[in-house]
């Protein structure tokens, strides 16, 4: 593996990191931790394109390096590296995390995992987050991978993003035409494909007040204890009445589709009902229905369809006793 | 153990600590030289597939570029590890057998250059078909790989020891299992690294990191056609090795060349991807065994039948599939074993040697096997072991005779200290749901007994020499310390029989131009080059305390070295003159001897002007061993260290995941040089065996690529999947062995795999026979008990 050579712009300011990114369009990546960026950028050693011979003869191939019009190529070398990096590491305004004055959680897009994690008002209450930034990576992943970086990667398994699109987080995305709000639900299309314009950046998440009988967590099932690629990720969020029924739940499923999935029969089964087990337990079952897994090395589908419904049913036991702790 | 030891036995800190802790150390990739190229390689991207034509013209314009190489230069005699075996050539030039296969080699100016060489080759290739399946590799109609492996069979071995019908006639448990497990990747820190030059004798020196300086400087001379006296080869420190970096791959070889041809220094350094690629790692294996206990749980039989896939080419895979059958000789008491081994080849990256050679998985499944007949005749599994296990002074039925043994004292140990007594009795009431526990136990050779090439060699030689100007001491030796620790083993070996500090004695070793050592592969070089160190270091005291004793007219015999002086054994003695000697020598020095004892700086100053050089030498070489059956040679050793566990698991009975609570091991590896690193060797033989049992595999797609050719996605254990780990170190003296000490390094990691799966099984009430075992296929056995319950 070795990594392209491109050049590195440092912004002082956003507005500057949006125009470098508007001049350089497609050419340039946004570079946060680089935890996801550099690896991917990273070019296999065995990579060799190949391409049918001429000569009319199918059964025959070519290898080479760079590329010709019509190659097939079965390694998938994805896009064109970009020549320009655009590393916001100067930006310190965007690692503030602040409780704000309305109750809302706001966390700046450059809030690594590691900053997350040691915030007691995000572990006490939007514990779904601090228990996503706890399973991400190893600590020197979590030292530099950022809350902005792991949405914006846009990958199914994001150990931050499931978490946060479960809680409703909102997105701040800035571009030299101004600033938006979207919600984190609607940003991902698809795997590494995301709703951002090409001069746009995200600059903060915010995420909703919680009453005081609300509980989250997220689980994340892997091969081993640490560095893992989530096979299934569970984050579910549930919020009681003051009767003791769900007031408002949500499920967010990890690496059971393209992107992040809202398990909405889950919430539906969920809502207005008494958080029993046998409740719980229905609310697991539509949440494996909802899922739309796929095999691959990681694990088939079968298995990780079973999975979401058992994570399902063990984080929602787990969050409604978290809302009930508080009552 | 009580001893009279000054510094065998101890904990004493390795020689490299400082020097590793601290970064000071150089590893291959760190050196330098005036005028260096960087090399890159061509790998084929296809699994098999015929070579049309290569053109590297567009490579060799490129500015920087100096030199491009291919079959052309390095022309196409086959070589490889073993000589009935050589099927290798430096670079493919009709076919290529394996994503990976090297192509092509290119010396630039800087890495990036050579890297875009390497992407302006063009080569022509006619895709051919593929054998990626190892269990049908062997059937009719399959695309062959090699003319010469007829049926895509590398090896074949068929063995018959005693009686196995009678064995049958007298059993009354008798179960047959399977297990297959799939290739593995050792992991080691440090990639493969290269550093040539070539001087202007045209002595070829490399630098690499290698487990066998020795068999790759042959293969070097004989694949590149040069004088093997003008080949050296040297490692410097070392990031692991386990097995995989025991031979001479494609990157030495390919380095070499680049800088015979160009004159200048060449330093190639693998890619992570690449060691996945060249891999020579741990084979997939397929067992079948049918197994036979009378019903007092006596072994009756073992009818073994094995299936290797090794990958392109032969590799150390005789060896492996030879050792497959023949390290289930002990450590139980079986007379009646047939073994049926097949080693095929397919088109993926070849495979090799790695920790616990051939035998990891058949320990595995014999292990397994042992836990269900136990199960059967209602004995302890623990109990059932005690009953077969071998005493020292015995001999397998192939022809292994056992110098030492500790297993029963092993195996005893570990019941003990994890209180498998009482967990055991928990099974089914009390103790916790998802709760297990399993042992197993493990044997394995000290050091293969016979070369790798046809030859009476001796296994090793070491040169102990002191400081003309008295008081250093300097050992060399060709032994490679890959991580394991034999620099610090023959450092403290020296200092004992020297009686001087270990400060005071310095190693070279690594280098095949100090002294022949076959290398550190079988478990082999504690027993052996330690032998020869404690050798050389008596032959060096020798010299010295006769010189002295001339001088002061006693007989050598009566003194000796202890504690960095010279003793009298008899009378004492009256040394001025020596010492007056030795201080008109060092006017204007501060730091003299003043007490009245002869120091070892005197007696060595003194020894060499009376005798001039005082070097000494030792050597070892194994004994004739072995029966006269074909393969006899695999699996006989000097000594044979064995090894007992215990693990305890927890298994989530809805996920399927596992958590390794406890390890507790014991391992008999004779005497304990140093205790530190015997216990360091115990832990990472848990470790691996732990990746291997619950997470490693290497995974192809449908073209012969690997998935997970990277540490991200091959899982191996991280620090916060280890459970409490307790080795116990067993001492039973090995006659054979320097001090009576012998293996640790591979033998500990046998009974890892078993004791581990069966302690899933007491938790699950599942097995599992296919590794590794993952929580998805636990969840998959559990599920299919439960649709057959109901």
């Amino acid at each position: 593996m070795t990594l392209p050579r491109f050049d590195v712009l440092v912004p002082e300011t956003v507005e500057q990191a949006c125009s470098l990114l508007a001049e350089h369009g497609g050419g340039a990546r946004v570079l946060a931790g680089g935890t996801d960026l550099l690896v991917d950028l990273k070019r296999p050693i065995v990579q060799e394109r190949l391409i049918e011979a001429g000569g009319g003869d199918p059964g025959r191939f070519t290898t080479l390096g760079d590329g010709e019009p019509g190659a097939i190529d079965p390694w998938g070398s994805g896009d064109p590296p970009p020549d320009v990096l655009i590393s916001l590491h100067k930006l310190a305004g965007l690692k503030r995390i602040e409780v704000l004055d309305d109750g809302r959680l706001r966390v700046g897009a450059l809030a690594t995992a590691r900053e997350i994690q040691r915030v007691p008002e995000i572990r006490d209450r939007w514990t779904a987050l601090a228990e996503g930034a706890d399973s991400l990576g190893s600590p020197l992943v979590r030292a530099r991978g950022t809350i902005g970086g792991n949405i914006c990667n846009a990958r199914p398994a994001a150990d931050i993003t499931v978490p946060a699109i479960c809680l409703g987080a909102q997105l701040e995305l800035q571009s030299p035409d101004g600033s938006r709000t979207l919600p984190g639900e609607q940003f991902i299309l698809a795997p590494g494909v995301t709703v951002i314009e090409p001069a746009e950046i995200l600059t903060a998440v915010t995420f909703p007040a919680l009453s005081a009988r609300t509980g989250s967590a997220y689980y994340k099932l892997g091969q081993r204890k640490a560095l893992e690629i989530s096979v299934v990720g569970v984050a579910v969020y549930v919020e009681l009445a003051g009767d003791d029924t769900v007031q408002a739940a949500c499920v967010t499923l990890g690496a059971v589709g393209p992107t992040p999935l809202a398990a909405r029969s889950a919430a539906e089964v969920l809502a207005g009902g008494k958080p029993t087990g046998e409740l719980l337990a229905r609310a697991a079952r539509a949440a494996a229905a909802d899922a739309t897994p796929i095999d691959d090395h990681r694990g088939t589908a079968e298995y990780r369809r079973l999975m979401v419904e058992m994570l399902t049913r063990r984080t929602l036991e787990l969050a409604v006793e978290r809302a009930g702790g508080r009552s | 153990m009580s001893n009279d030891y000054r510094i065998l036995n101890t904990r004493a800190p390795r020689v490299d600590a400082v020097d590793k802790a601290t970064g000071r150390a150089q590893y291959t990739d760190d050196l330098s030289r005036p005028n260096m190229l960087y090399g890159a390689i061509l790998h084929s991207p296809l699994a098999h597939a015929r070579i049309l034509d290569i053109d590297t013209s567009r490579a060799e314009r490129l500015p920087g570029v100096v030199a491009v190489v291919t079959w052309r230069d390095a022309g196409t005699e086959p070589y490889g590890v073993s000589p009935a075996r050589y099927d290798e050539t430096i670079f493919c030039h009709d076919r290529v057998r394996y994503v990976g296969d090297e192509i092509a080699a290119v010396a630039a100016t800087d890495p990036d250059t050579a890297h875009e060489a390497v992407r302006r080759i063009k080569v022509d290739f006619e895709p051919l078909p593929l054998v990626l399946d190892g269990r049908h590799a062997m059937d009719d109609g399959q695309p062959q790989l090699h003319e010469q492996y007829e049926n895509n069979i590398c090896a074949q071995v068929h063995w018959r020891f005693g009686d196995v019908e009678q064995g049958r006639r007298e059993a009354s448990v008798i179960r047959t299992d399977t297990i297959s497990s799939k290739m593995q990747d050792a992991a080691f820190m440090e990639p493969q690294a290269v550093l040539a030059e070539v001087d202007a004798q045209r002595n070829l020196t490399m630098f690499s990191s290698t487990q066998a300086p020795h068999y790759v400087q042959r293969t070097l001379a004989m694949a590149l056609n040069h004088p093997l006296h003008k080949v050296r080869v040297v490692k410097p420190a070392m990031g692991g090795g386990f097995g995989p970096k025991a031979s001479c791959s494609t990157a030495e070889l390919a380095t070499c060349l680049l800088a015979l041809k160009t004159g200048r220094p060449v330093k190639f350094t693998f890619d992570r991807e690449q060691v996945f690629l060249h891999s020579r790692a741990r084979h997939q294996f397929l067992h079948t065994m049918t197994t036979g206990v009378r019903d007092d749980g006596t072994l009756a039989f073992l009818e073994h039948e094995c299936i290797l896939d090794g990958g392109a080419y032969a590799s150390f895979g005789i060896a492996t599939v030879y050792y497959a059958g023949s390290l289930l000789g002990g450590p139980y008491r079986l007379k009646n074993m047939n073994y049926d081994g097949y080693r095929v080849v397919t088109n993926k990256p070849a495979c090799g040697a790695q920790r616990g050679h051939g035998a990891v998985i058949a320990r595995a499944l014999f292990e397994i096997q042992l836990d269900r007949i136990a199960e059967e005749l209602e004995m302890d599994p623990i109990e059932l072991r005690l009953k077969n296990v071998m005493d020292a002074g015995e001999t397998t039925c192939n022809e292994l005779f056992v110098s030492s043994f500790g297993m029963r004292e092993a195996l005893e140990a570990v019941r003990d200290s994890a209180a498998w007594k009482k967990k055991r009795a928990l099974a089914g009431q009390t103790r916790a749901e998802g709760k297990g526990i399993g042992a197993a136990c493990g044997f394995f050779v000290s050091g293969a007994a016979y070369p790798i090439y046809r030859s009476k060699t001796y296994h090793c030689t070491v040169v102990t020499k002191v400081d003309e100007v008295g008081g250093g001491v300097v050992v060399q030796s060709g032994a490679a310390d890959i991580g394991q620790g034999s620099d610090t083993m023959l450092a403290m070996i020296t200092a004992e029989e020297l009686g001087v500090s270990l400060d005071d004695v310095r190693v070279q070793a690594g280098d095949s131009s100090l002294s022949v050592d076959l290398g550190s592969y079988s478990s082999r070089t504690t027993l052996m080059t330690g032998a020869a160190a404690r050798d050389a270091a008596r032959d060096v005291k020798r010299r010295i305390l006769s010189a002295v004793a001339g001088r002061i007219d006693v007989p050598p015999e009566t003194l000796d070295l202890k504690d960095g002086c010279v003793i009298s054994l008899a009378d004492p003695i009256d040394f001025s003159a020596l010492r007056d000697e030795y201080l008109k020598e060092h006017v204007g020095f501060s730091d003299l001897p003043d007490s009245p004892k002869l120091s070892f700086r005197e007696a060595s100053r003194i020894a060499f002007l009376e005798i001039g050089a005082v070097v000494g030498t030792g050597e070892y070489r194994p004994p004739k061993l072995g029966g006269s059956f074909k393969g006899a040679a695999v699996g006989t050793s000097p000594a044979f260290g064995c090894s007992a566990q215990v693990a305890e698991v927890s298994v989530d009975l809805e996920t399927g995941e596992v958590t390794v609570d406890r390890i507790t091991g014991a391992h008999d590896c004779g005497f304990a040089i140093n205790r530190t690193q015997v216990e360091g060797q115990m832990h990472g033989s848990m470790m691996m065996g732990m990746g291997e049992a619950l997470m490693e595999q290497v995974i192809y797609d449908e073209h012969g690529r690997i998935l997970n050719r990277n540490l991200a996605e091959y899982k191996i254990p991280t620090s916060l999947d280890m459970p409490q780990l307790d080795a116990l170190i067993v001492e039973s003296n090995e006659p054979h062995g320097p001090y009576g000490a012998k293996e640790v390094g591979e033998g500990a990691i046998m009974p890892v795999i078993p004791s581990i799966l069966n302690a899933i099984h007491d938790a699950t009430g599942v097995r599992i026979n296919e590794l590794p075992v993952t929580p998805e296929r636990i969840v998959r056995a559990l599920r299919r008990k439960s649709v057959c319950a109901k």
